[in-house]
């Protein structure tokens, strides 16, 4: 067998250990979804169609949520109703949870996707470049000032920046539109209000990988060897910064996948965040339950692929991890 | 004076597959009131040995005792104390010096006669008893060597075990550590088991030597007859590694 | 410098304290001052634009919009500081628990808490606000436990990072309670951090609490905190659209100055943070600057007689110049001054250094860690880095004066290698060795990828590496220690090198390793006829090696002579480090010799750097650096040359 046949197959029982760790963590976010109901104090019914209620629809919604059975086998319906597609039906506009979701899904993934693309395509050339730049203390007002305008820029939060945007671009230039999600110009405020923070974040963070490296003693090597700086740059120090960086923009990518429930509102995004809002407040708790599932799977995903691609650029990730 | 014993010492890490045999079936004897040199290269398990003695390492099998019985490895006496390699780990740096030492003091000592014991202590390793009252980062490597000594020696132990106590420190500050510890052997009669991967340093130090390779303990006995005549092909390959050890230099 | 002054030491820091300390005042006095105004309401003047009555101008009910920012600071910071406990405590707790609980128990918290960090904060607060539903109390439990996680495993990290250390397993071994230990040792080491990323994760909770009163999940009417205007501004945002602007404001500068207090605080101590903000340059600075001398005036001594009639006497400077200009050497060095910028000023590790090495010749230098040993290495091959500065006479190699400021890359690719001290760190841990080695046959031999690689495997061979071929394609963590060293060798001779400059190669090896290793750069030079540098810590490792042993002190050559006479050797702190360091010959009935004190420190160079620690010192030397005297090869730097020998 050829060596690189040999890593493929370190890889794929990686990927083996990965996806039993998968199913695992996707266990427990559904047993977490499930028990989130019950830990509601009071009875969440109750709660739902308010005081003034009649015991009879009360005791009707109860026994349409399955709560009076035995709470193995409300458990158990529970998971099978996930295979079959069956989250449940809304409280409040009584028809089934995954038709929401179905429709509300794509319209936050179509947000966050394009702003984590964004942030990764302004963020790692930023930071590669400020590092170079302000590397071993060089350039120190370069420094100060980026990392001073990246602290500020990321403190900002996404609502803010949208508010700000609506103000400047809907209102008062009357560029763009500023509600709703209607072609291709509508997505435009929402995205960059969402990747803007990260940008600041995610390029500071790529410049301080980078600047570790440039500082290892393998880039000493590499200077040693007299090659030209920018393949030091780009065969030695980048790659290895980026790892680091990829663990990193996986949590990014998760954390705005959640992030767009402040952007969706602000902007009356039709996504999952503004059905989740809704039904808190609403305290329509099927909704919020499959809402967060949808959201904790994801995040669960994301994860295992950016552990799998890692696995695939780095040799050692693979050995050292499960 | 006592007599640690190793019988028959096996530690493992790690289950299953992953499982690792540090120390396997290892017996050695440090006679009362003498030094012991245990030389080995890294992972040959000699510093594991040295932790199973104080319980910083689990003993799947075998016995460790000091005079006939099991070494107590819990309450607040401890006949059996180990001085660390780098004593700017082995030192909290939120604790004074005198502090550090008066911790590990016997109990029931009123707080003069601590004090009084921290100064003879800080004396004995030739600091100044003034000194208690420095935190660690006052000091040089070479001093807080001194300390961690001091320390060890405060649990009034019968057994020290002195694991590569000079290999953090630079070589001009080494030899009056070395000096030091040999001169306290013969003061207070210590038995100590030195481990070192120096084998110059255990010939100076020990009377007896024993060498570890992989888990195993392969050969043991009185110092210059091991480094004058190895019966191991591993310890005759040690010596054969010293530096300047008649070997043709690598001039053409 | 007392703790304070070293945590406010920049003007940033001062910054943010300042404005956190105007966050916690305004918290106390807004709701006296201003409480009254932020309650009127005037229905003729409603969702007014900024004026001089209304300075942020009005809301919906006509009240005064700064009004109620600033009163609004009260609730905003109480309900952070809440949340804020509520997540520190849990999450000390959790952290705290493998200590406590014991190993299976311990495991499992571990696992979950690794398993709720992979979850954004925002995910788990909105899960335990749909558990405790809308309102103030209720988002603040839902931050604070959404939050625990996060200093959950900060905790876990500080814990353990305590407990790996040796004092605890001293403390352990010296009968200290499981308890005392707690509370004696792990909490003073991981209280400081713990309270300084507490700060710095209020910041981030204030943030996020803001973002779910603007949620409607927070603060409920009438009650209002920051996040609650944001979303009252957002609804009249067609009518006066910058409204969001003041409470916007007031989040961003109070979640800045929490942040920014904890981080400040955070990197002036060094301590390790949650989000990684600390900045690296200053690490890399502390790292590349080897201790911190103060660079004394060191103008050339002037020309003395010594006591000793052969030996005589050659300006400190100017070394050797009048009687061999190092034109026939390999290498030629000549006042080389290594300088690095510190917080006090310029220091120079380095001071003045010069010796030659003759084609094919083995040359050890030893010194101790801060003698500028490896500095002098890394000066020579032109790898010393902004802002370290190097100065010199002159630095000729092979013929080329690489002082000149034009640069010799190809010169030195090809006729120059390095070994450094760490295989584990030096090779490229993504990149295959094969290829690392072949990098350099593309850049400086004119070699195909093809040949290139070919060469590579070669050279692999030549350094002993079995199955060479295998190897090749192999990544370095596949590789001993040893083996790594030897392709670090095997790099060094990939092209025709005619010096090779080995910095502590064998240091971090096993004896026999070490053996193994320098046999086979001895044997490399015999069969290429390659000069080698060896620089080192150990005399017995140069000694057995090499012909001529450099000795430095203090940033100086102090003596460079025929490695055969280093027992009888001239200057006292060569005879002294000799003498210190037993080997396989001492005399075990005798003690060792010692050398007094320490090596020298920050600015206590005067005269003769060894002279604090000298037996032999007198003014003289304390007052003056010591001329260099020579005899033949034998090169010394002391005033005492004749009463050493003697």
């Amino acid at each position: 067998m050829s060596p690189s046949a040999v890593l493929q197959n370190r890889w794929v029982r990686f990927a083996f250990r990965r996806a039993g760790r998968l199913v695992v963590s996707l266990w427990v976010v559904v047993t977490a979804a499930f028990f989130m109901i019950h830990l509601i104090p009071g009875d969440p019914v109750r709660g739902a169609l308010g005081i003034s209620a009649a015991p009879e629809i009360v005791a009707a919604q109860r026994e349409a949520l399955g709560l009076n059975r035995p709470l193995w086998d409300q458990y158990r319906r529970f998971i099978s109703g996930l295979f079959t597609g069956d989250l449940g039906n809304s409280i409040l506009k009584r028809q089934p949870v995954w038709e929401t979701i179905a429709v509300r899904l794509p319209a936050t993934v179509s947000l966050a996707v394009p702003a984590f693309l964004l942030a990764l395509l302004v963020a790692v050339p930023l930071g590669v470049a400020m590092a170079v730049i302000t590397r071993n203390g060089r350039a120190r007002r370069a420094e100060l000032g980026f990392v001073g305008t990246s602290v500020v820029l990321g403190t900002i939060p996404d609502f803010l920046y949208g508010c700000l945007f609506i103000a400047l671009f809907g209102i008062s230039l009357k560029w763009l539109p500023v509600a709703g999600r209607r072609g291709v110009s509508s997505y435009i405020l929402p995205v960059v209000s969402l990747a803007i923070g990260a940008i600041a974040i995610l390029a500071r963070i790529v410049r301080v990988e980078v600047l570790a490296v440039l500082n290892t003693d393998y880039v000493r090597t590499a200077r040693a060897k007299r090659l030209p700086a920018w393949q030091i740059y780009l065969k030695h120090a980048v790659p290895n910064a980026l790892t680091a960086t990829l663990t990193l923009s996986g949590m990014l990518l998760a954390t705005m996948c959640v992030s767009t429930v402040f952007v969706e509102n602000v902007f009356a995004w039709p996504g999952l965040g503004q059905t989740i809002v809704t039904a808190i407040t609403s305290k329509d708790f099927p909704v919020a339950q499959a809402v967060i599932l949808v959201y904790g799977a994801g995040v669960i995903i994301i994860n295992t692929v950016v552990d799998l691609i890692l696995a695939l650029l780095d040799p050692r990730s693979a050995v050292s991890e499960g | 004076m006592s007599e640690l014993k190793f019988s028959h010492v096996t530690v493992h890490f790690g289950t299953g597959r992953r499982r690792i045999t540090a120390v396997d079936d290892v017996s050695l004897v440090v006679p009362r009131g003498s030094i012991l040199g245990l030389v080995g290269e890294s992972g040959s398990g000699k510093s594991t040995l040295a932790r199973a003695a104080v319980g910083l390492a689990p003993v799947h099998a075998g016995s460790i005792t000091l005079d006939g019985d099991p070494v107590p490895t819990r309450g607040s006496y401890r006949p059996l104390q180990m001085v660390f390699q780098d004593p700017t780990a082995s030192l909290d740096p939120r604790l004074t010096i005198g502090a550090a030492i008066a911790e590990v003091a016997p109990r029931g000592l009123t707080r003069a006669g601590r004090a009084a014991e921290v100064a003879r202590l800080l004396e004995l390793v030739h600091l100044e008893a003034g000194q208690a009252a420095a935190f660690p980062g006052q000091l040089s490597g070479g001093q807080r060597q001194r300390v961690a000594l001091a320390r060890a020696l405060a649990g009034t132990p019968k057994v020290i075990i002195a694991d590569e106590i000079t290999s953090s420190l630079d070589v001009s500050i080494q030899g009056a550590i070395l000096n030091l510890v040999r001169d306290l052997v013969a003061e207070i009669g210590l038995t100590l088991l030195f481990i070192s991967h120096n084998l110059a340093v255990v010939r100076y130090m020990a009377s007896r030597v024993a060498v570890m390779q992989g888990g195993h303990l392969v050969e043991e006995g009185p110092t210059a007859l091991v480094m004058a005549n190895p019966a191991h092909p591993y310890t005759r390959q040690l010596l054969a590694a010293v530096p300047g050890a008649d070997k043709p230099k690598g001039t053409p | 410098m007392t703790r304070v002054q070293k945590m406010l030491g920049t003007p940033l820091a001062r910054t943010a304290a300042v404005l956190l300390g105007l966050v916690a005042v305004l918290a106390v006095l807004a709701p006296v001052i201003w409480g009254r105004r932020a309650e009127t309401v005037d229905m003729t003047g409603i969702l007014a634009p900024p004026s001089a009555a209304h300075w942020a101008g009005t809301d919906g009910l006509g009240r005064d919009l700064l009004a109620r920012v600033l009163v609004a600071t009260r609730l905003t910071l109480l309900l952070t500081l809440e949340a804020t406990a509520i997540g520190v405590v849990a999450g000390f707790l959790l952290g705290a628990a493998p200590f406590l609980l014991g190993r299976v128990l311990g495991r499992a918290v571990t696992w979950l808490i690794g398993m709720a960090v992979a979850f954004p904060g925002i995910l788990l607060a909105l899960f335990f606000a749909v558990i405790f539903g809308t309102g103030a109390a209720s988002a603040a439990l839902a931050l604070g436990l959404a939050s625990a996680p996060a200093f959950a495993r900060l905790c876990q990290t500080l814990v353990a990072g305590v407990l790996a250390r040796d004092f605890i397993a001293a403390a352990q071994i010296g009968g200290v309670g499981r308890f005392r230990i707690l509370f004696r040792h792990i909490l003073p080491n991981i209280g400081a951090p713990l309270a300084v990323n507490a700060t710095a994760g209020a910041g981030s909770i204030l943030l996020s609490f803001a973002g779910l009163s603007f949620l409607g999940l927070g603060v409920q009417p009438p009650a209002y905190d920051w996040g609650r205007l944001m979303m009252e501004c957002l609804q009249s945002v067609y009518v006066y659209p910058l409204a969001s602007l003041t409470p916007g404001l007031a989040v961003v500068l109070a979640g800045l100055a929490f942040n920014l207090t904890g981080e400040t605080i955070a990197h002036s101590l060094g301590i390790v943070t949650m989000s990684g903000l600390r900045g690296q340059s200053r690490r890399a600075r502390a790292a590349s600057r080897p201790g911190s001398r103060r660079a004394g005036p060191t103008g050339p001594a002037s020309v003395r007689t010594s006591g000793a009639s052969d030996w005589p006497v050659v300006p400190a400077d100017v070394e050797l110049t009048s009687q061999d200009d190092g034109a026939a050497a390999l290498l030629s060095v000549r006042g080389l001054r290594v300088t690095f910028p510190t917080e006090s000023g310029w220091v120079s590790p380095v001071r003045g250094v010069s010796f030659d090495i003759a084609p094919g010749e083995a040359v050890g230098l030893v010194g101790e860690s801060g003698s500028g040993k490896s500095l002098t290495a890394l000066a020579v091959a032109q790898l010393i880095e902004f802002p370290g500065r190097v100065a010199a006479d002159a630095v000729r190699f092979a013929g080329a004066e690489l002082t000149d400021g034009t640069s010799h890359r190809h010169l030195l690719g090809t006729s120059l290698a390095m070994v450094f001290q760490d295989p584990m760190t030096s090779l490229n841990p993504t990149r295959r060795v094969g290829a690392q080695l072949a990098e350099l046959g593309r850049a400086h031999g004119g070699l195909n990828r093809r040949a290139a690689l070919a060469r590579a495997v070669d050279r692999l061979e030549a350094v002993r590496i079995p199955e060479p071929a295998r190897r090749a394609r192999q990544y370095p963590h596949e590789f001993s220690g040893g083996m790594r060293q030897r392709a670090m060798i095997g790099l060094g001779v990939m092209l025709n090198p005619r010096l090779i400059i080995a910095d502590e190669p064998t240091t971090a090896l096993d004896v026999t390793v070490q053996a193994q290793v320098l046999d086979l750069l001895a044997s490399i030079r015999r069969r290429d006829g390659v000069a080698l540098w060896l620089i080192s810590h150990d005399v017995s490792v140069v000694a057995a090696v090499c012909d001529r042993t450099l000795v430095m002190y203090g940033g100086r050559i102090v003596e460079d002579l025929p490695t055969a006479r280093l027992r009888t050797a001239a200057h006292p702190y060569t005879r002294a480090l000799v003498a210190a360091v037993p080997t396989m010959t001492t005399d075990v009935t005798a003690p060792l010799a010692t050398i007094p004190g320490r090596p020298p420190g920050p600015g206590e160079l005067s005269g003769c750097a060894f002279a604090p620690r000298c037996p032999l010192a007198d003014d003289r030397c304390r007052a003056e650096e010591p001329a260099v005297v020579s005899a033949g090869a034998h090169r010394v730097a002391c005033w005492h040359v004749a009463e050493a020998v003697r």
